[in-house]
């Protein structure tokens, strides 16, 4: 699991501290990432759109996902997985 | 025009953008987490990755 947004390390640090998240969060100050998986249009972008990639063991996206409902698409993943 | 779409574009609701194809090659990345590691797909292969992009830390959902 790898959450990413746009944030420097201190904001992520504190997200991860809060909700206790165990799993890295990517800080993709450059926008380079969010770029490649299309999350936002332009580097000069203030934040990502919400969105979540399933990747499979052989690096091919296996789903693809404007999330919605962050609760219940959770939910979903965790049902197909 | 499916009826959900017409529903959708009643309401003002923005079509948003495709996303990476499913089957398609994920692109790598090596970016720093917010522990300062680096992170690169690469050295995930062989594992099941979920990649969720949030809007800002600390913000609800």
């Amino acid at each position: 699991m790898l959450g990413a947004s746009f944030d420097d390390a201190a904001a992520n640090k504190k997200f991860a501290d809060e909700q206790g998240y165990t799993y890295p969060l990517l800080c993709d100050t450059d926008r380079k990432l969010g770029l490649a998986y299309k999350a936002c249009d332009s580097a000069s972008d203030s934040w990502p759109r919400r969105v979540t990639y399933v990747i499979g063991k052989d690096g091919k996206i296996e789903q693809a996902i404007h999330t919605q409902d962050v609760a219940g698409q959770a939910a979903a993943l965790l049902a197909k997985s | 025009m499916s009826i959900l779409k017409r529903v959708a574009e009643m309401m003002g609701m923005k079509q948003l953008p495709p996303l990476l194809p499913v089957g398609s090659q994920a692109p790598d990345f090596d970016v720093p987490d917010h522990l300062g590691r680096r992170v690169r797909l690469a050295d995930l292969r062989g594992k099941r990755v979920v990649l969720w992009f949030y809007p800002k830390a600390s913000t609800p959902g």
